[in-house]
């Protein structure tokens, strides 16, 4: 367990649609410590904050593959079908994208619609 | 990477919808154990991300069973609709060009499992898959294809929670202020922050500060607790960005490191910092939280922190304080700028309910609370709103009799109409009992929990929708004039209403019920009474002497502190030693400013290492300082008192805390785990044991870290080293393991049928989570511990002499803290037993004391039997009388005295008085113009007024030197061969048998007690009385004063006239000289004819090497029979050689 050392901050994740911010550990498709687990993208990570393990990785976003764009894995900032895309972009080629991936963005837009930025202040 | 052409057949297969279709051989069950064991043995093996047995795997499994749910319905649902492919345009942009054309939720996952390896194993170890022990390559890939699900779906879950608490601390209150504070800060050196509760100031001004590029950031706290909760809630808010960067430190625990950046403490600790170093400057920001409190602590720091400032210019202040009274803050300050942030409460409807006039009148007994008034307000909720709006009923009550009451009242009516779980919350709660509160009630069932104030700031319940104020609360308040701590009901201020009131406010639209009228709201006073204000100020006039801080009667506090309250604190502490005439430290002083203790417990400590008995004063002095460890006996469980019988000591309170201390620690190391049941069975709150021992460990460092006792040896020989070595690394995994299984998974309350709202069974305790059959507390209590150590001190019995010097000890510590027991005691029933102090009188004794249960202990028993009473028939002559001196003053409904330890009477007086005060034969003296005692036989009395000077010099000789030798000046500790032989004087000294009689003075003789300035100048012309003192004729009270606590011959009495020249023979017996004395000249000469400290006596002598330290003891080795003196290693290595 002590060969385990807590990863150190790299510096700050931070999204360039939504702001998010987090602070990544690692860079890249192999974090370290996940053994059989690989990411099909090379992707900003942290140690998942919400479990005790602190094997467990948390993937915080990565890049656009068509403008480069440092995105979150948040679905109102970018989804992944086989690459990384924004939203924006997605929206530009919606046409490119299959018939499930353009039922489920409208599907989104409509429910975000009737249920207007999540009641950000519900409790603390 | 995997190929993708076998990723997608295997995706195709996976979608199969009933899986155990198509299988030939026999049925495929996934919810087998076999299955499902042999895909762990592949899958989750120790180097996996997930690992079989986890509570990871067992979540998998789950999600497996919901996906394949979902996965058949879906495959009903729209059987084969397939979707076109998306058109292939060839004026996309060419990073769209790799698009897979066919539709499959598997392109949607970011991450995948390496399988190679896993599949050949799979494969290699079933030839032929069809018939083997084998997985089936297309199960595998369909347990492949949901664990990438998994592995997704917890990423979702993660991300979300992520997403979430950035929302959330974004759409606090507070920042939308963050800029301007940064702002302010930036620009002035101490800002206010003024917000109210759920604006989000504590959690969030340290991130905004620490962000800004601030670092060397303290922020105090009023509670211990907080700064615990409030550094792992900025750790986690921060995604632990700063990792070690955020700490705590309080009494007995410290995550701080050299890395930290923040650190979160109580405002007590800071201020021991700034008496270390008056400057701080080991930080930059500094954050006073919670200042509206105006806890002492607080209102003093902020004292202490504005004469630092102008020295400082660089430091800076941010104070953060609800929005009470704030401009009293920023005024002390000069006008600092206030940042006044809205706070975050749902609305609240009050409901003023006063109970009716004949009702309250009606009540009857004063002392019983009537129930009546809150069960109405249970009543009217269940009326009003329906069982499946959820939300839980707080109530403020003013003390534990209160609560008593509603609860039983509220317990047969939540038992009638089964929708009301009832819990009781305070401090004097267990607190697995304290626990209970934060579980959930049963759906449909409220949970009402009845409350001191404890629940108004200290503890946060969620879920509470009403809120129930009875507008009053208990305080202890302090008389300066006997010193007595009193516990009284007030009415609450009008913060502490709004502070109660907001609590049903905190997660949804609340409503409050206040069991009084509006007209009497308007009439409380706006805001609590400082602590300054009704506490004893000893420690706090201790702490500003020894940093300096001038004289306490002129030092600007925000809001000064009654003169009396001063003046009181300053003349105990010359009373207790610490202050000199001149109001400046003594030696001993100064070292107790150091302590985090009461004087008089602080005293014992250092009293205590001077005779080698570190071991038992550190306990009694760590018990002491905590709450009781007894909980109040239940009606439920009369056994306890039976089991308790053994620890309870006929010598009092302190000595019964000791036994119960040692007990408790024989227990713990004989069996792992079992001082868990041991403690319930005695009803003992083993959280208060722990704490003592913390404490204990705590006293013992600060007492080697100023030499007052020696550093202690680990063990010396390898294999024991390596053993402890291992056994520790063991305690460490228990640790960890219990750390990361750690849930905080709330139980489900019972609803009860019964009396007592318990949801836990019996074993639930205070190891909740964890591996089963491990107690955490335990195990955390032997890491910190050396438990070796603390056996060997627990283990050896305290000699008959060891016991009599301790109470000597301890009695001294606790002087002047006197009670005489009333005259009349004897007729009097046990429970009706009195005692008198010096200023206050008819006291009872504490129901806890176990003087209360077995008075006969302080009886002089043996009058009847003496023979020797020849001399008239003076009243209540005797040879034991006892005195309690006593630990504190409380008064509630009566006074009482707690934790009591007796002693004898005439000893104890003559070493320890203040002021002693004799008639000319010396056979009449008075104590500290309050206790008479009169001595049949004047030259008895001669001869121990005569041992108690020598006494008294030669102690305050060796203590006097022990605290000066604590600088490292090796050779200016006290002698040990001196110290031994003080020791065997002093317990001759209590051998004495004398017959006298004991008698508090009335008001009239105390005013008429001393004959007064003498116009006659009678000086006895005998220089050079006791050892060299001048005898000057007191000017006060007449006679002369012989030394700074003894004057002689000023008592009025008849036969004082021929005192002077009553001369009789006399033969001394040191230098057998015979000739005519009067009792002065008979004094003097004895004293001058003493010879000089004799050898020291043998018990001590006999096994002592050369260089005894401070950590040896006599200790008695029944196997070999022979006595040692030994530190409590070489104890266990002596008995070793014996197994
Ligand atoms: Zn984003
Ligand atoms: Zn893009």
């Amino acid at each position: 367990m002590d060969s385990h050392k807590e990863a150190q901050p790299k510096g700050d994740f931070e999204c360039q649609l939504c702001g998010l911010t987090a602070p990544y550990s690692y860079y890249g498709q192999k974090p370290p410590n996940t053994h059989s687990v690989v990411l099909l993208e090379e992707s900003y990570v942290m140690k998942d904050p919400f479990v005790p393990d602190k094997d467990k990785f948390l993937i915080l976003g990565s890049q656009c593959s068509l403008c480069n764009r440092r995105v979150c894995v948040g679905t109102e900032c970018s989804l992944f079908y086989s690459k990384r895309f924004c939203l924006p972009c997605v929206n530009e080629n919606l046409q490119e994208f299959p018939l499930e991936i353009r039922q489920d963005l409208d599907k989104r837009k409509s429910h975000s619609k009737s249920h207007p930025s999540k009641k950000a202040d519900a409790r603390t | 990477m995997p190929s993708s052409e076998k990723e997608r057949r295997a995706q195709r297969r996976s979608r199969d919808p009933s899986p155990s279709r198509g299988h030939r051989g026999g049925r495929w069950d996934w919810s087998s154990a076999e299955t499902r064991g042999r895909l762990e043995e592949l899958y989750f093996r120790e180097q996996d991300y997930i690992r079989a047995g986890s509570e990871d795997s067992r979540q998998f499994w789950a999600f497996f069973e919901r996906l394949q749910l979902f996965q058949t319905l879906k495959a009903e649902g729209e059987p084969a609709l397939r979707a076109p492919p998306a058109r292939a345009d060839p004026s996309a942009a060419p990073g769209l060009a790799g698009l897979p054309q066919e539709y499959d939720p598997r392109y949607r996952i970011n991450l995948s499992v390496l399988s190679g390896e896993v599949e050949g194993l799979a494969r290699g170890r079933s030839r032929g898959p069809r018939r083997g022990p084998g997985v089936p390559a297309e199960r595998l890939s369909q347990f492949r294809a949901a664990l990438l699900h998994y592995l997704d779906f917890a990423q979702k879950q993660s991300f979300a929670k992520l997403a979430k608490l950035q929302r959330e601390r974004a759409a606090l209150p507070i920042a939308q202020y963050r800029d301007r504070l940064l702002r302010a800060v930036a620009q002035n050196q101490v800002v206010v922050v003024a917000g109210d509760t759920g604006c989000g100031k504590s959690t969030q001004v340290p991130q905004y500060l620490l962000a800004a590029g601030y670092s060397h950031v303290a922020c105090t706290q009023p509670r211990r607790i907080a700064c615990i909760s409030l550094a792992k809630r900025v750790g986690f808010e921060s995604l632990h960005r700063y990792g070690a960067e955020v700490g705590y430190q309080i009494r007995f625990e410290s995550t701080r490191s050299p890395a930290t950046k923040i650190v979160f403490l109580t405002e007590g600790l800071l201020l021991r910092h700034v008496q270390r170093e008056p400057a701080l400057p080991g930080y930059q920001v500094l954050i006073a939280d919670e200042v509206h409190e105006r806890h002492l602590h607080s209102d003093f720091l902020l004292g202490v922190l504005r004469r630092l400032l102008p020295a400082r210019p660089d430091l800076k202040l941010v104070l953060m304080s609800a929005t009470i009274n704030i401009r009293l803050f920023a005024g002390y300050f000069g006008g600092a700028p206030v940042v006044q942030v809205p706070g975050r409460l749902f609305p609240i409807t009050v409901v003023y309910q006063p109970i009716p006039q004949e009702e309250a009148a009606a009540s009857g007994k004063p002392e019983r609370l009537d129930p009546r008034p809150y069960l109405r307000v249970l009543q009217a909720i269940d009326h009003k709103y329906p069982p499946e709006e959820r939300g839980d009923l707080l109530v403020f009550l003013s003390g534990v009799a209160e609560i008593g009451a509603v609860l039983e009242a509220a317990q047969a009516y939540a038992t009638h109409t089964q929708r009301w779980v009832v819990l009781p919350l305070h401090s004097t709660l267990s607190i697995a009992e304290q626990d209970k509160v934060f579980d959930m009630p049963p759906p449909g069932v409220r949970k009402c929990i009845v409350s001191t104030n404890i629940a108004e700031t200290s503890v946060t319940i969620d879920g509470v929708r009403f809120v129930l104020d009875s507008g009053k609360v208990k305080e202890l308040s302090y008389d300066p004039q006997a010193k007595l701590q009193r516990l009284q009901e007030f009415w609450i201020s009008r913060a502490s209403a709004e502070q109660r009131k907001g609590r049903a406010g905190r997660t949804g639209p609340g409503v409050c019920y206040r069991l009084y009228a509006e007209s009497d709201y308007d009439a409380f006073a706006p805001y609590p009474v400082p602590e300054i204000q009704r506490v004893a100020l000893d420690a706090l006039v201790l702490q500003m002497k020894s940093m300096g801080l001038g004289d306490p009667r002129t030092f600007p506090f925000l809001e000064p502190p009654p003169q009396s309250s001063l003046e009181t604190a300053v003349r105990y502490l010359r009373e207790q030693g610490a202050l000199d005439g001149a109001e400046s430290l003594t030696p001993i002083g100064s070292l107790l400013a150091q302590l985090p203790v009461d004087v008089v417990i602080g005293k014992m400590l250092v009293l205590g290492a001077l005779f080698g008995l570190a071991g038992p004063v550190l306990t009694v002095a760590a018990a002491l300082s905590v709450q009781s460890p007894f909980l109040r006996p239940t009606r439920t469980n009369p056994d306890c008192a039976t089991a308790r019988r053994p620890l309870e000591s006929p010598h009092g309170d302190p000595l019964t805390l000791l036994n119960t201390f040692n007990e408790w620690v024989q227990v713990k190391s004989e069996r792992a785990g079992g001082s868990r049941k041991w403690c319930r069975r005695r009803g003992l709150e083993e959280h208060r044991l722990y704490e003592a021992a913390n404490l204990r460990r705590q006293f013992q460092e600060l007492l080697r870290d100023h030499g007052l006792l020696g550093a202690v040896q680990g063990p010396r020989d390898s294999s024991a080293r390596q053993s402890r070595h291992r056994e520790r690394r063991e305690l460490h995994h228990l640790r960890r393991r219990h750390e990361e299984t750690e849930g905080r998974k709330r139980k489900v309350l019972k609803l009860q049928g019964g009396e007592t709202g318990s949801s836990s069974d019996e074993g639930a305790g205070a190891g909740r989570a964890g591996p089963p059959g491990v107690d955490i507390q335990d195990v955390k209590f032997k890491l910190r511990h050396n438990v070796d150590e603390l056996q060997a001190a627990a283990g050896t019995a305290l000699s008959s002499h060891q016991l009599a010097l301790l109470k000597l000890v301890l009695c001294r510590g606790l002087y002047p803290q006197l009670a005489a027991p009333d005259q009349y005691n004897s007729c009097r029933k046990d429970s009706d037993q009195i005692f008198h102090t010096k200023n206050k009188q008819g006291i009872v004794l504490h129901p806890t004391c176990i003087f209360a249960g077995s008075p006969e202990l302080l009886q002089t028993t043996e009058e009847k039997a003496e023979p020797g009473r020849s001399r008239g028939s003076q009243e209540g002559l005797g040879s034991r009388h006892q005195l309690l001196a006593f630990v504190s003053l409380l008064e509630t409904n009566k006074p009482y005295l707690v934790n009591c330890l007796r002693a004898p009477a005439l000893p104890a007086l003559l070493l320890f008085s203040r002021a002693l005060d004799t008639s000319a034969d010396c056979t009449r003296l008075v104590a500290d113009s309050w206790l008479e005692l009169c001595v049949l036989d004047s030259e008895a009395a001669l001869r121990l007024l005569s041992t108690a000077l020598q006494l008294r010099a030669a102690w305050e000789g060796l203590l006097n030197r022990q605290l000066e030798g604590r600088r490292g000046e090796p050779g200016r500790g006290p002698d040990l061969r001196e110290v031994a032989t003080l020791r065997q004087r002093l317990l001759e000294f209590l051998q004495h048998k004398v017959q006298y009689s004991l008698r508090r003075l009335t008001a009239l003789e105390k005013q008429n007690l001393y004959v007064g300035p003498q116009t006659v100048a009678a000086a006895p012309g005998l220089p050079g009385l006791f050892q060299g003192a001048e005898m000057t004729p007191d000017e006060e009270k007449g006679g002369y004063r012989v030394t700074e606590f003894l004057t002689y011959n000023c008592l009025t009495s008849d036969t004082d006239l021929y005192s002077d020249c009553l001369r009789s023979f006399w033969t001394c017996p040191h230098c057998a000289l015979y000739m005519p004395f009067t009792p002065l000249e008979r004094m003097n000469h004895e004293s001058s004819c003493r010879p000089q400290p004799q050898e020291a006596p043998p018990e001590e002598a006999a096994e002592s090497p050369a260089k005894a330290t401070a950590l040896q003891r006599p200790y008695h080795c029944d196997a070999c029979e022979r006595d040692f003196m030994f530190t409590s290693t070489e104890i266990l290595r002596h008995r070793k050689q014996h197994q």
